[in-house]
């Protein structure tokens, strides 16, 4: 469905009010690790292997069908520089999902996922979800991370994990996708603690637990 | 979380980038807030559609969403989980084969999936605390505004003394910004950031300002979350579940008789709203062009006295406005002496007063309560209308053509609701005499410009040269630190100029040799100024000329202002005269949002979403003398 449809629905972008729901979404992790990219190749379908390290802040919108629904993303790439840290951590607030990424090739920013956890835990809300992406996984020949590393440390935090390469356009959209998809099961999981709900996702074997009959009190 | 803050953490530079960002994101949050604030109308109107008045009794034995009567034995409809009340088959919504919902529940948790309101309560339990600031993020863009006008001056020792902390610094520097260091500023700046930054779970803000009209009750729902009704959402298509859209219509146009309430203050018809406009009712004249426009002339006046009674609607699939006008009563005579009356109503689309912005109703002979049942329409986009004011005027036509005017209701659309279905319904108005003033929006009114712009982000110019200027610039980001830099190379603002419609004739055949210039004030710049090539001897000219304005940010753009005049030129080399003029953006961003006019929300669409095309209509003003040329 998605290349066709996102280019109909991608047309407007920002400015287009016709959507189910909005997402934001907040991408973090060292300096270098390819956010930018990952984001541009998401967003725009671009790459520049130059680099430009980020200023503060910056977003990108995008809207996707996913699940039968219209959800416009707005896509929030951080600065991973620790002198930027007072803004960014200002933006954990309202997230709905984070990408946090390291550098299959640079040990150093996988060691700091797990700061960037914390970061998560202390500043975003609870029901925020995290997904764990290895980027760069087309310089296989500088790979010091190995797959099974990133998959035991996501594990340990109970994020999902991805591998994926901005330049190569590998695992970029599958993650966005992801990850969206976990919000919505989060939203109606949230919706049906209170009710059986209308997000259009999974009514699944948890909403037989109440079975409501629809002429409960017919007289015949 | 740390507090600690780095003062020198922002240069000039870095703070155009960060500003535009935030920019960017405030528009979006705008639109989100606008979005929503629909979806709530939307849900609102739903209940207004059937819920139970509470006056009313539960004995009775209605259906709660749509009023239709239940039988006693068959047909007794079911409770809904939800709310409790009893429901007809017709108003459920089947979510699986165990599961219903009335329409309203539904539609309720609907709009709690849509605003994002699942996620914020998580914020309740986390942060209790927060979610006050909701100006914060206007403190930081005037804030900055300050800091952008003295950017260009050097850093100057600071002036106070050390014993000043930080709060009151800001609080110094909105009042005295430009006495202030740089590095003061940047402080305040900073400053700022933070308490944007708090308040950045957008949602939040906008949940307050959205549920503002609902004062302290919204106090209460956040307490008893589970039955807040905040809004729903229509213009979706949901695939899964049954249209909205046509749940509400469904239960408008299955009712027959629209239920009278108490809440509604203005009088309801007895018929149903939807066929107030419905077709088959004759049609007013369209045009009238060999009448001559009646108000500049010479005409009696009566003692006005009397009501007239019509609805006005806007229909957005065919963009048209429809002014349905049903009756008068106790119209004054139009020869008092003779006690004759035959009136008409005649309308006008202010402050267009030509020919084509009239419509006239039939004539009613003898009578001073006549009934017209008619509909007048304007073809008009919908960005228009609020700029328009409409004059229903009531006439007596006597012999010889002889015009006598009866009174008049001039109502103005810059405020008018045209999605609330309240504001379509019939209302009686009384009829007055001539206003004065309106003779001054008149002269204003010098025709339409329509335009297309679009801005082109850094990194769309796939210019190498461009590329490497912008990332050389950014090596020396910090030796550069305090001056401004001119040449930061930026976005791209292109504004194609496509045509414009009702200019001033000021030829007897009405043909003109026109062009338009073009004039970007940008603070501390030299003006931009382009023209278009003259057309000659068209009426309606269709330039389609593209001007390019580069290196500008959306922060500079959004405090400059962009003056576009069309004029015509001479045929002798005399002076070319000015036809009219139209200004997008302002110096001074207004705070006030529901001030702004539709093309300024489409300007502000153009400078939040980059890459993208936004059509914009500008009403043309004759005042020559407001605009930069």
């Amino acid at each position: 469905m998605a290349s066709a449809t996102d280019a109909r629905y991608g047309q407007k972008e920002s400015s287009d009010q016709n959507f189910d729901y909005m997402f934001k979404i907040l991408i973090i992790g060292n300096s270098s690790v390819g956010k930018t990219s990952f984001l541009f190749r998401y967003a725009d379908d671009s790459f520049t292997p130059a680099f430009v390290s980020t200023v503060g802040i910056d977003f990108k919108v995008k809207t996707i069908y996913r699940n039968d629904k219209r959800i416009k993303l707005q896509i929030w790439d951080t600065a991973g520089q620790e002198r930027y840290r007072t803004i960014t951590t200002a933006y954990y607030r309202g997230a709905m999902g984070f990408i946090l990424m390291y550098d299959i090739t640079n040990e150093e920013s996988f060691n700091a996922v797990q700061d960037w956890s914390t970061q998560i835990k202390t500043y975003s809300w609870d029901n925020a979800q995290v997904l764990l992406v290895g980027n760069k996984c087309d310089m296989e020949d500088e790979r010091v991370v190995s797959s099974e590393r990133g998959r035991q440390l996501a594990e340990h935090l109970g994020f999902e994990f991805f591998e994926a390469s901005a330049k190569d356009n590998i695992n970029v959209k599958q993650t966005f996708e992801r990850l969206v998809d976990i919000i919505c099961e989060k939203m109606s999981e949230s919706l049906d603690a209170a009710d059986p709900a209308v997000t259009g996702a999974k009514p699944g074997p948890q909403l037989t637990d109440q079975p409501a009959p629809p002429h409960q009190d017919c007289a015949c | 979380m740390s507090q600690e803050l780095n003062l020198n953490f922002l240069k000039g530079l870095e703070q155009e980038i960060v500003l535009d960002v935030l920019y960017r994101d405030q528009m979006l949050r705008k639109m989100e807030e606008e979005r929503i604030r629909k979806l709530k109308m939307q849900l609102q109107e739903l209940q207004w559609k059937g819920s139970k008045s509470t006056s009313q009794e539960y004995s009775e034995k209605l259906c709660a969403r749509c009023q239709k009567s239940l039988g006693v034995l068959m047909n007794r409809g079911a409770v809904c989980n939800g709310c409790s009340h009893r429901v007809c088959p017709g108003c459920r919504i089947i979510l699986n084969p165990y599961t219903w919902k009335c329409t309203v529940c539904y539609a309720q948790e609907d709009i709690k999936a849509k605003a994002g309101e699942w996620f914020f309560e998580e914020r309740v339990k986390k942060f209790p605390a927060e979610g006050k600031h909701e100006t914060a993020g206007t403190k930081l863009l005037e804030s900055y505004q300050k800091l952008s006008n003295i950017s260009v001056i050097p850093p100057t020792p600071p002036p106070f003394s050390e014993s000043t902390s930080g709060v009151n610094t800001v609080e110094h520097d909105q009042r005295k910004g430009f006495h202030r260091s740089v590095e003061n500023l940047f402080l305040s700046f900073t400053t700022h950031i933070k308490n944007i930054s708090k308040s950045q779970n957008d949602m939040t803000v906008d949940k307050y300002l959205l549920t503002a009209d609902y004062g302290q009750e919204m106090e209460l729902r956040k307490e008893r979350r589970s039955q807040s009704d905040t809004a729903i959402d229509i213009a979706t298509r949901v695939k899964l579940a049954p249209s909205l859209q046509r749940l509400i219509s469904g239960a408008q146009d299955g009712n027959g008789i629209a239920p009278e309430r108490n809440c509604l203050q203005k009088v309801v018809s007895s018929s149903p709203l939807s066929s107030i406009f419905s077709a088959g009712i004759k049609r007013g004249s369209l045009y009238s062009l060999n009448s001559t426009c009646s108000e500049a002339g010479n005409f009696e006046e009566a003692d006005v006295s009397g009501e007239i009674e019509f609805a006005i609607r806007y229909n957005f699939k065919s963009s048209m406005l429809e002014i349905f006008i049903k009756a008068c009563k106790n119209l004054a005579y139009g020869e008092e002496r003779k006690k004759k009356c035959n009136p008409y109503i005649k309308t006008y689309l202010l402050p267009d007063k030509s020919p084509q912005s009239k419509r006239k109703t039939s004539i009613k002979k003898n009578t001073v309560d006549p009934t017209f049942h008619e509909t007048l329409k304007y073809k008009i986009e919908y960005s228009q209308l609020e700029m328009r004011q409409l004059q229903v005027s009531a006439w007596h036509s006597g012999t010889f053509r002889h015009r006598v005017f009866l009174g008049e209701v001039v109502i103005s659309f810059e405020s008018w609701n045209f999605e609330d279905k309240s504001t379509q319904l019939l209302s009686w108005y009384q009829l007055k005499a001539k206003a004065e003033q309106s003779e001054d929006n008149m002269i204003n009114y010098s025709g339409e410009l329509l335009v297309r712009a679009k801005l082109i982000s850094p990194s769309l110019c796939n210019n190498s040269e461009y590329e490497d200027q912008m990332k050389e610039n950014r090596k020396h980001l910090f030796p550069l630190a305090a001056t401004e830099d001119k040449t930061y190379p930026g976005y791209q603002l292109h504004l194609i100029v496509l045509e414009a419609k009702n200019l001033p004739a000021i030829r007897p055949d009405g043909l003109l040799n026109s062009f338009v210039k073009s004039c970007l004030c940008i603070l501390g710049r030299r003006d931009m100024k382009q023209r278009t090539p003259v057309l000659k001897k068209q009426a309606h000219p269709h330039w389609k000329h593209l001007f390019v304005f580069s290196g500008v940010t959306t922060s500079q753009l959004q405090q400059s202002c962009l003056d576009l005049t069309v004029w015509d030129q001479s045929t002798f080399g005399l002076r070319n005269q000015f036809l009219g003029g139209a200004r997008l953006g302002t110096k001074v961003p207004t705070r006030t949002s529901d001030a702004t006019s539709q093309a300024d929300l489409q300007w502000q669409k153009v400078l939040s979403s980059p890459n993208s095309w936004t059509d914009i209509t500008l009403t043309l003003h004759s005042n020559a003398h407001v605009f930069n040329f």
